[in-house]
This record gives C-alpha cells, sequence and structure tokens, in this order.
C-alpha cells in the first residue's frame, strides 16, 4: 500500500471532527474494498478514521416495527444474528451469501451500502424493503440514498449509523453469481407487505440497484412465478460487460426473479 | 501499539499503510503466505479474535490489542490442531502453499458450516489438488498407507514435508530473512509495440530509498530465450534481458532497486518514459497477412511473424477423402490462461564469503537457469549456484527465468542481496500463457466409422516471444494425432508471433490444443455417421500392435512400454452406466448429456532429457539421496524415495533427500513434460540399485562369499543365518577405505506412452448457462502407481485445471492488449464449489520402459477434460462449443434461437 495517517477515534463527535479536519479523509468501515483499492492506488486518501472503536455502530435492535443493524454490523453478525433470522430471514440468508467467510468476518453493511458497487448485495434488500439510512445529520430513504454506480447521497463529512429495515414483509433473495466472475450477474430480492409487491433488482442495472416495476405490476396481481413469463427487462437499461451481454442479464434477472418468488410462495 | 500473536505479546509500530500480512512477513512469520494480496486466495488467512480473516486485506495497526493466531500458532505445543493431523492423514496438498490458510478457514469451521463446504470454502483457493484431498481431511478420511520395508513402491506413502506444511514452518522462495536485502521491481510497459525513445532516471533516483535503475542500456545485450530447455536452440534467442523495443503490454522496461518494495515502487511510478508507439498485432492470422508489422529483427529465425512452420504427411489425404462416404469439418479453438501457482515468480540472490554466488528461485529447471545466468553474464559455471527450496506450483509456469536475471545483475552492480517476487498481476500480464491455438480439422471417414484422413491445420500465437512456440506446436501435431489408426494424415502448424504476452509450457503442453479439437471432431463425425462415439473411437484408436505415427514417416523413440487405452475405454464406459452421479437439478430448462475424449501423451519430451542421482548409505544405517529434479507439489521428492527404498529394501522414511540445487544434486533437465518420474525417477532407481550392489558386493568382498548370497533389509544385509546391521557394515567399510557411494545418469530414450479417458455427465440450463457436472469418470493407463494416492492427486487436480480451462479461464484483452482481468478476482480458477468428486479409475498395466513399470502422470489428465465436456453439451443440447471456455453468458448466446 502507501502511507497515510491512522485515526481510532472512541465516539461519533470524535470521528466527524476527524473527518472534517483533514482533505481527501476517508471512512475504514470493514476495509474489504477500501484495501483493495488502496493497494491498486485507484484511492489515496490522506486520512483513515477507524469506526471500529464505536461499540454503538455495531448494535443490532430489532423493535416492534423495525429492524435496526448498526453500520459497523459485520456480515457474519448480521448472518448468525437470531434477532435477523427471526425478523427478516431473508436479510440473514444475503449476508451469508456475501463474499467468503473472512470477508464476512470484516466487512460490514455501512461499508458495502455507502461504497455501493453495482454487484453488491445489500442494496437490493434496502430498496425491496423500503430500508431507510441513518446518518450522522438525517434520515434518507433507501429510494434517494443509491444515485448511480458508486455513488450515493451520502455528503463528504456524512457517517451512516445504521440501517432500519421495516419488519413483515414476506421476502426472499436470490442471485446468480457468475462462475467466471464469481459477482452477482443478477441479484433479485422480492418482497410481499400487505399487497404490496418490490421487486429490487442489483447486479444488472446500468445505473447500479433499481426496481423492476413491471414485476412488481405483474406480482401484485399474481403473486406466482408465472406471473413474470410475459415480461422480459428492457436490455438498454442492462449492463454488458465482459461477463455477460444485457441480453443474457436481463433473462438472468428475469429466472431469479422466478426463484425468489417460488421460494416465498412455497 | 501492544499486539499479540501466536501468544507471544509485544510492541511496535507498523508502518503506515502497512497490512497485517506483511506485518507479520517481516517479523519473520513465514507461515503467513502471499498468494494474490488482495483478498482473492485466501493463502494469507489468520485468525483475529479466533475469526478467521484476510491478513492482507486488514492494516496492522487493526490488529493491535487483539489476538492473532497464524498457522504457527494453532498447534498446541506438540500436539496437531486436528485439522493439522487430519491433512496430514489425507495429505490434503501438493505443493502445501494453499494449506496454511485453508488449515486456518477449515479449523474455524462449525458444524453447521461443515455441511455447506462449497459456501465457506469460497475464500481459498487451491491449484494443485482439485480439493479431493481437502474433502478427504474434512471427512476425517485417512489416506496414507504404513511404510513398511521393501514395500514402498506401490504404497500412498506422505510427503516427507508434510509436517512442515501443516505447521507453517516449510520454507518457500520468498521465506527466508537476509541481511541487508533489497527489493527489485520493475516498470511495465503501457504500450502493446512501441520503441523507447529515452528513459529519464533521475527522478526515480530521487525518491528516498532508492538505489539505482537499471534499462536497457545497462544490461549485457546477449539474445536468449527465457524458456528452459536442455537444447536451448529449440528455443528462438529473440530476448533481451531490457530491450529499447517493447512487444507486449507488460513487457518490462526498466529495473528498479531499493531498500524496500515501496521505495522500488515508487521509483517505478517516478520514471520518466518517452516511448514511439508502434502499430501492433494480435491475431496471428493478420499478423501472417504480408502488411502485418513484423515484430522481430533480430536473424534469420523468423520469416516475417512466422518464426516456426511444421508439416508432414504419411499416406495421401487427398485419396483418403476421396474414399470417405462422410467428411467432417470444422475450427475450434482454444483460449490463453494462465498457470496460477499460488506461488508467484521469484528469486533472491547474494553473494557469499567467497565471492560466490547463490540465486534462490522458484524454478522447474534450476540447472538451466544456471546455464543461461552463466551465458548472460559471463561467469565460470563453479562460481554460481542455483537452487530451489520448497517450491508454491508450477504447471509449466517455472519452466522460464523470469526473475533470476535482474536479480543477478543488480547484485553485480550494487553488491547487496537482491529480492524479486512477482506481484499477482505481474503473473498475469508479465509471465507466460498457455499458447492460445486455432485449429481446424477435417476428417474422412467410411460409413462404418472407419477414418480415411486426418487433417489438422494450427495457428499458435505464440505472443511476443516465442519460447516454447515450436516444441509446443510440435506436441499438439504429434500424441494426439498418433493416437487414430489412419493410413492418411496430414498437419501443417504455424508459430506466430503476435504483441501479446508470450505462450510458455503449460500442463498437456500443445497436445491439450489439438485433443480439445481432435476429440470434439470425433463427436460431431460421430454424430454425422450416427455411430455411438466410443464405438467410433474403439474402431480408430491406436492399438498395442500399430505402428506409432503422427504425421511424419520417419522414425521416432516413441513405442508402447505398456498399453491399456482399450482398458480405459471399458473403465469408463461402465462406469458412465453404472457409477454414482447427481440428479438433474430441479425447475425448468435443464437439458442432460454425456461425453467422453480420450488422450494420448508421450511420457517425456522428444527434446534432450537428462537426469542424474547421487546416494550414500550414511554412518547411523540411513540413505542420503540427492537428485537433479524440482519438486514443486508433483510429489516427485516422495516418488523417489519410494522408488530407491524399493530397491534398497528399506523404508522411504531411512532415506534422507535433497533436489534441485546446482551444488548438491547432479544436472537434471527440468522437471517438466512429465519426466519427475520417467527420467529423475529412473537416474534414483539406477542409483538406488548401483549403490544395494556396492553394498552387496563389499558384504561378499569381507565374507568370501558371493554378493547373491545377500540381501538388503531395512537395517542390514541379511544372507542364510548371517545379519550384519547397516550401521556396523558402514563404520568397518568407512575405516578400510570403502565408500558406500553411487552416483547414475538416465537419458529419455525410448519413451513411452499414457492413455486417459475422461466421461461427463452434467445438466445445462438453457437460460442461464449454468452447467452442473452430475458425473465425472476417468481412467487413466499409467503404468504402475508408485504411490496410488499421489497419482490420484494429480489426476485430481488436472481435472480441476481443465475445468478451469473449459469453463471459466480467460484471459480477455481489449483491443490495445490490455488484459482485462489481470487478477483472481475476476480471471476464476476453480473453487471448491466447483469441482465436482471424480470417480478415478486405473488400467492394470507394468510398463517396460519407465522406473519399476511406471509412465508419466502428471500431464496428460488434463487433455481429454474440456472436450468431454463439450461433448456432454454437445449430447444435451445439439449445439457444438468449439470454442474454450464454455462460460454461461455463451452458452446463452449460442443456445438462442437463430433467426
Amino acid at each position: 500500500m502507501y502511507a497515510f495517517d491512522y485515526q481510532r477515534p472512541a465516539g461519533l463527535d470524535e470521528a466527524l471532527a476527524a473527518l472534517r479536519a483533514g482533505e481527501d479523509v476517508k471512512v475504514l468501515a470493514g476495509g474489504q474494498t477500501l484495501l483493495p483499492t488502496l493497494k491498486q492506488r485507484l484511492a489515496q486518501p490522506s486520512a483513515l478514521v477507524d469506526l471500529a472503536a464505536i461499540p454503538e455502530l455495531s448494535r443490532i435492535e430489532h423493535g416492534p416495527y423495525f429492524l435496526t443493524i448498526g453500520a459497523m454490523a459485520r456480515h457474519a453478525e448480521v448472518a448468525a444474528s437470531p434477532m435477523v433470522a427471526e425478523a427478516i430471514p431473508a436479510l440473514a440468508e444475503l449476508a451469508g451469501l456475501i463474499g467468503d467467510p473472512a470477508v464476512r468476518n470484516r466487512g460490514t453493511i455501512g461499508g458495502s451500502i455507502a461504497n455501493n458497487d453495482p454487484t453488491a448485495d445489500y442494496p437490493a434488500a434496502c430498496l425491496a424493503l423500503g430500508a431507510t439510512v441513518v446518518t450522522s445529520t438525517r434520515r434518507i430513504a433507501a429510494e434517494d440514498f443509491f444515485t448511480g454506480l458508486f455513488e450515493t447521497a451520502l455528503a463528504e463529512d456524512e457517517v451512516i449509523l445504521a440501517v432500519e429495515f421495516p419488519v413483515g414483509a414476506r421476502a426472499a433473495y436470490r442471485k446468480f453469481r457468475n462462475p467466471a466472475s464469481r459477482y452477482a450477474m443478477a441479484g433479485v430480492f422480492v418482497a410481499a407487505r400487505d399487497g404490496e409487491v418490490r421487486v429490487a433488482v442489483t447486479g444488472a442495472g446500468q445505473g447500479g440497484v433499481f426496481r423492476w416495476n413491471d414485476a412488481e405490476a405483474a406480482l401484485s396481481a399474481d403473486f406466482s412465478p408465472a406471473a413474470l413469463d410475459g415480461l422480459t427487462l428492457d436490455p438498454s437499461d442492462v449492463m454488458a460487460d465482459l461477463h455477460g451481454s444485457a441480453e443474457y442479464r436481463a433473462q438472468l434477472v428475469k429466472v431469479m426473479a422466478k426463484r425468489a418468488v417460488a421460494a416465498i410462495a412455497s | 501499539m501492544n499486539f499479540s500473536i501466536d501468544g507471544h505479546a509485544f510492541s511496535a509500530e507498523p508502518h503506515p499503510g502497512q497490512c497485517l500480512r506483511t506485518f507479520l512477513r517481516e517479523r519473520g512469520d513465514f507461515g503467513v503466505k502471499k498468494g494474490c494480496d488482495q483478498g482473492d486466495c485466501g493463502a494469507c488467512t489468520v485468525w483475529v479474535d479466533g475469526a478467521p480473516i484476510h491478513s492482507c486485506l486488514m492494516p496492522a495497526f487493526r490488529a493491535a490489542d487483539r489476538k492473532v493466531t497464524t498457522i504457527q500458532g494453532l498447534a498446541s505445543g506438540d500436539a496437531l490442531h486436528p485439522v493439522q493431523q487430519a491433512f496430514l492423514d489425507a495429505q490434503a496438498f501438493q505443493c502445501g502453499y494453499c494449506s496454511a490458510g485453508m488449515i486456518m478457514t477449515i479449523a474455524a469451521l462449525d458444524e453447521t458450516q461443515r455441511a455447506d463446504l462449497p459456501r465457506h470454502l469460497k475464500g481459498n483457493l487451491c491449484r494443485c489438488t482439485g480439493y479431493a484431498a481437502i474433502h478427504d481431511a474434512i471427512d476425517g478420511v485417512v489416506n496414507v498407507s504404513d511404510d513398511i520395508a521393501g514395500n514402498a513402491c506401490g504404497a500412498s506413502l506422505p510427503n516427507p514435508f508434510g509436517p512442515g506444511i501443516v505447521t507453517g514452518h516449510a520454507r518457500y522462495t520468498m521465506d527466508l530473512d537476509v541481511a541487508g536485502l533489497t527489493h527489485l521491481k520493475v516498470l511495465r510497459a503501457p504500450h502493446a509495440h512501441a520503441r523507447i525513445r529515452s528513459i529519464d532516471k533521475a527522478p526515480a533516483l530521487a525518491v528516498p530509498g532508492v538505489l539505482a535503475v537499471f534499462t536497457w542500456e545497462d544490461v549485457p545485450r546477449r539474445l536468449y530465450s527465457t524458456a528452459t530447455h536442455e537444447d536451448h536452440l529449440v528455443d528462438p534467442d529473440d530476448t533481451y534481458m531490457l530491450d529499447d523495443v517493447v512487444r507486449f503490454v507488460g513487457q518490462r522496461v526498466a529495473a528498479v532497486v531499493g531498500e524496500s518494495e515501496a521505495a522500488a515502487e515508487a521509483g517505478c511510478r517516478a520514471l520518466t518514459v518517452e516511448y514511439e508507439v508502434l502499430p501492433a498485432v494480435f491475431d496471428p492470422e493478420l499478423a501472417m497477412a504480408p502488411q502485418a508489422p513484423v515484430l522481430h529483427h533480430k536473424g534469420g529465425e523468423a520469416h516475417g511473424n512466422v518464426f516456426a512452420e511444421i508439416r508432414g504427411e504419411v499416406g495421401s489425404i487427398a485419396e483418403g477423402f476421396a474414399e470417405a462416404d462422410a467428411i467432417h469439418e470444422r475450427t475450434y479453438t482454444t483460449s490463453r490462461v494462465q498457470h496460477v501457482h499460488l506461488e508467484t515468480h521469484g528469486s533472491i540472490a547474494w553473494k557469499s564469503d567467497d565471492g560466490r554466488i547463490h540465486v534462490r528461485t522458484s524454478s522447474q529447471a534450476p540447472f538451466i537457469a544456471h546455464e543461461k545466468l552463466c551465458h548472460l553474464f559471463g561467469f565460470i559455471p563453479a562460481d554460481l549456484h542455483v537452487f530451489t527450496e520448497r517450491v508454491g506450483g508450477g504447471f509449466g509456469g517455472k519452466q522460464e527465468m523470469l526473475t533470476e536475471d535482474l536479480c543477478v545483475l543488480a547484485l553485480l552492480k550494487l553488491g547487496r542481496p537482491v529480492k524479486w517476487e512477482y506481484t499477482r498481476e505481474e503473473q498475469f500480464i508479465g509471465a507466460s500463457t498457455r499458447h492460445q491455438m486455432t485449429t481446424r480439422v477435417k476428417l474422412g471417414a467410411k460409413a462404418d466409422g472407419t477414418l480415411t484422413a486426418i487433417e489438422i491445420r494450427v495457428v499458435s500465437n505464440t505472443g511476443a516471444y516465442g519460447g516454447h512456440g515450436s516444441e509446443t506446436l510440435a506436441a499438439s501435431l504429434s500424441s494426439p494425432m498418433s493416437a487414430y489408426r489412419c493410413a492418411n494424415k496430414k498437419g501443417e502448424g504455424f508459430v506466430v508471433y503476435t504483441n501479446m504476452v508470450p505462450g510458455g509450457g503449460f500442463r498437456g503442453y500443445g497436445a491439450s490444443q489439438s485433443t480439445f479439437a481432435i476429440e470434439c471432431a470425433m463427436d460431431d463425425l460421430a454424430k454425422l455417421l450416427g455411430i455411438d462415439p466410443f464405438t467410433l473411437r474403439r474402431r480408430n484408436m491406436v492399438t498395442a500392435d500399430d505402428w506409432i505415427e503422427a504425421i511424419w514417416s520417419g522414425v521416432s523413440d516413441v513405442e508402447f512400454g505398456s498399453y491399456g487405452l482399450d482398458q480405459c475405454m471399458d473403465l469408463v464406459e461402465e462406469a458412465l452406466a453404472t457409477g454414482p452421479r447427481r440428479p438433474v437439478p430441479a425447475g425448468e430448462h435443464w437439458a442432460e448429456g454425456t461425453g467422453i475424449a480420450l488422450a494420448m501423451l508421450e511420457s517425456g519430451p522428444p527434446t534432450e532429457h537428462r537426469s542424474g542421482a547421487v546416494m550414500e548409505l550414511l554412518p547411523d544405517g540411513r540413505y542420503h539421496l540427492a537428485v537433479g529434479s524440482t519438486e514443486m507439489g508433483n510429489g516427485s521428492v516422495t516418488s523417489h524415495r519410494q522408488l530407491a527404498a524399493s530397491v534398497l529394501g528399506a523404508r522411504a522414511q531411512d532415506i534422507d533427500i535433497i533436489n534441485a540445487d546446482t551444488d548438491k544434486a547432479p544436472f537434471d533437465t527440468g522437471t517438466f513434460a512429465s519426466t519427475g518420474t520417467v527420467v529423475a525417477g529412473q537416474a534414483v532407481m539406477l542409483t538406488a540399485t548401483a549403490l544395494r550392489q556396492n553394498i552387496l558386493s563389499y558384504v561378499a568382498r569381507i565374507t568370501a562369499t558371493k554378493p547373491d548370497d545377500w540381501a538388503l533389509e531395512a537395517d542390514a544385509v541379511v544372507g542364510g543365518n548371517a545379519r550384519i546391521s547397516l550401521v556396523e557394515l558402514h563404520a568397518k567399510g568407512t575405516a578400510a577405505g570403502h565408500r558406500f557411494l553411487a552416483k547414475r545418469k538416465a537419458y529419455l530414450s525410448p519413451r513411452t506412452v499414457a492413455f486417459n479417458v475422461q466421461g461427463i455427465r452434467l445438466a445445462v440450463h438453457r437460460i442461464t448457462g449454468d452447467i452442473e457436472i452430475l458425473q465425472s469418470v476417468h481412467a487413466a493407463d499409467i503404468g504402475r502407481l508408485i504411490n496410488p494416492m499421489q497419482c490420484r492427486g494429480q489426476i485430481n487436480g488436472s481435472i480441476a485445471m481443465g475445468l478451469g480451462w473449459a469453463l471459466t479461464e480467460h484471459m480477455d484483452y481489449d483491443d490495445t492488449g490490455h488484459l482485462k482481468n489481470a487478477a483472481l478476482r475476476n480471471y476464476r480458477i476453480p473453487s471448491f464449489a466447483d469441482v465436482p468428486r471424480t470417480q478415478i479409475l486405473f488400467a492394470d498395466t507394468y510398463d517396460t520402459i519407465g522406473p519399476l513399470g511406471a509412465k508419466a502422470q502428471g500431464e496428460c489428465a488434463i487433455n481429454p477434460i474440456a472436450p468431454a465436456i463439450s461433448n456432454a453439451l454437445f449430447d444435451a443440447t445439439g449445439v457444438r462449443f468449439a470454442s474454450l471456455p464454455f462460460t454461461p453468458d455463451r452458452i446463452f448466446d449460442q443456445l438462442q434461437p437463430r433467426p
């Protein structure tokens, strides 16, 4: 890597002060994306502010209406949490499918959504479940939080504290991991609540995570895999790269959506 | 900051920006390995507070006040952790480089996680084993057998370095602390073809910690080839250590030496280079065209960009096709792939007090590297010592001299020890690859399937330099063509320079590429004729009574030391019909199919190959064996001990062994082309036989008997009721001036042949393109099994590598010659989840040429894998997938209805 300053504040105020203190200061959450990025010199911050010593950021709480997951909660903790398993089992399952065990032992939900990699898993869950991102200054609906590839509504000196997920939806997540790229080439999170169905897609959108409105409408009318048979996702909005064409990804999204619906229906 | 590493508490300040992996290794915790430095391979896995993490992705400061456990701290004193013991019992490693990380991950799994290994082992890659032995270890399977004196051959004996591997104490090339070490890094070319106008060293030399910069003006202007062969003339001398013309993206431009890796890297970034960009060509067909830019003007070897053309015809294919009832013709292409041995290339060079130069390197051919360094620098051979420690995988990639030369250059200029270790990215852009080949196959046959003509045309994209180019092409035209009996055969091939990363040796060596083409074409022909693929092959495959002939009518030194292809075919057919398989996955859009392919490979190369061994009886009654060949995970150290022990009536564990060291072992051409058993093993057998004769003759002399009256046992010579312990004999003999020493050489000729047949049953999803292997069956005719466990290990590893080639691996370039996936994150080698268990079966043969009945077994098993999968896809879908790899998106694209 290269030399940079390191700060390990014990409280949120101290962390925010550190973020404002210098040019190009970055937050260090789990580091599973940031460290490779630094090693490749794709980012060269002057200092890193490590959030690991702020205990309240790792909390997971289950209230009557919301499951609240602290920004520094690690994927392995979310996957293993009895509270998450009870409140939103699909979310626990999703967390257990991220990366590999070593990555799950370090990576955090806050880091994942702040990075907003177009192939990341959590953004699909946030969007489908109608989560709210709680930051050091405000509350942001997931719809407004993810603004583009690797882009979010976060300001430079704003820190994610937690993600609030409404409980009570029936939900499932299915992803197709391309064997040649390892990444989700189509991850579909389906959530159904009181007749309203949300279908959020990751890994395939040119602008990052998105909701598939046609599928939502079809499933709201008839919640069954067959309801999607007549639909086709418009390939012109779908990502193409060395691992697959837009047409291919569009088909993958449909297959994964049908599998998620089937999983909920069973 | 306070650290606790493996129970040792201490205070230290990591460098700013340092990751935990380099922090641990700087302290001498060499059990923690570097495989990728990007969190993709798992070789550096350690525990932090009991949870496994990638230590390359954790800043060192984050480990402060936490409890770090490495592989070296996993055992409790002398008591191994149960997973370490399980790895020994199952011998769940070959090169062992991944074992430290693999064990740390597995040791942290709970029972639930063990029930879902594909998911929980996703982060740990192994390139050698195909994961079968690792799965065995997790299941508590004991694969090793007892080491009984006189019965070493044929027993599944463990690797003598196993305890070091599972505890992290085995030392690989870079696991060495050298006082005053300097670090070398190179700047690599950003252009596919360019002339270097100028290099300004000053900004690099101004970087703190930079000691020196070397450019093309600082190196001996002497041409050579990085490929290592005994006969250097088989490769074109087309390379300078540093050149003023770069011919591929990633070629060396300049070397910077610094006090630290960071300083050397900063120096590389600071260099100012002015390039004159030249036209580039990437496609070999275009490179053969008259107007193409010509890459090399260095001598007579190249004809335009074609530096080698090979042709031959036996019989008359014109007549053969004229008498055919059916003709099939199609082009098949294979992809450029990388070896991905987990230990990257690297060397360390230093000078001893007596002025001699020592090079510790990760090489399959240290003796040839020694010769090349003498050639480049004008050394007297005795002044140079080249050797290996444990080598973390090779697969042909280390049949090159890629790092030794610049380390020696810097050592000579600076007088200080120099180390150069490749990054994973450099493995992809600056090492060798499998030659991309395009093969046109034309087959003619009678209605009953009898072949009347076989014609192939191979175009090999050798990239910017021609190492291994002509030899891999010759191999592609050789054994795959010999595998079928046909009166009329013709082949022609071209090795073409392009502005791509160079090709090199790679397990299967050219034969893999044309086997893919010919075996796919045989199934295409079978379909055309309406004949079952087994029947078509049996009707035409070479039999023990046939003359072995490819496309040349001249005589060769290849013959059947044994023949078991017929058995292999029967074994695979039977197993496919009756063996265990998984069901087709539930849901719509799945199609099922089966496919087979056969492969024949000569045991050893047509080029010169020799080896040597020295053996000695030691005062304590044990033996010492020195053999020149490299152990890189292929198991040769284990099997060589077994060969020697078998001859000497000893136990394998009674034999100490060293290898691959130009000071301490006799010359060996190199461990490649499946020669570890048939050449180096032959040298060991001859040497052990000579030592046995030496011992028995001495006993006969002092007892006034005949040597035949005596036999060697584990600790003694025995004749009738008389028994003299080896300890006593050694003492007596040495006192009398006798020397219990023997040395022999082995030369490869004649060469025998080995056979492999693969059967695959798979299901393919027509929309997602997902392929599920439902059944994998492999039969091998590799003669007598010196070590059945290791033979299965080599085959499992070959199959996994073949699956990677067939299904996922592909070096993907943009139109300016830049590699788009130069990382393990998007260049995917198979992980645990991707490799099904294979039912491995062996033909019952005993070779009359190879040592103690054995023949080659390290390479050939990869060759039938990709075509068997293509044939199964063809059976399932009716569509021929003729280009590797069969990635899901390509499956989808080809299965779409065509307008």
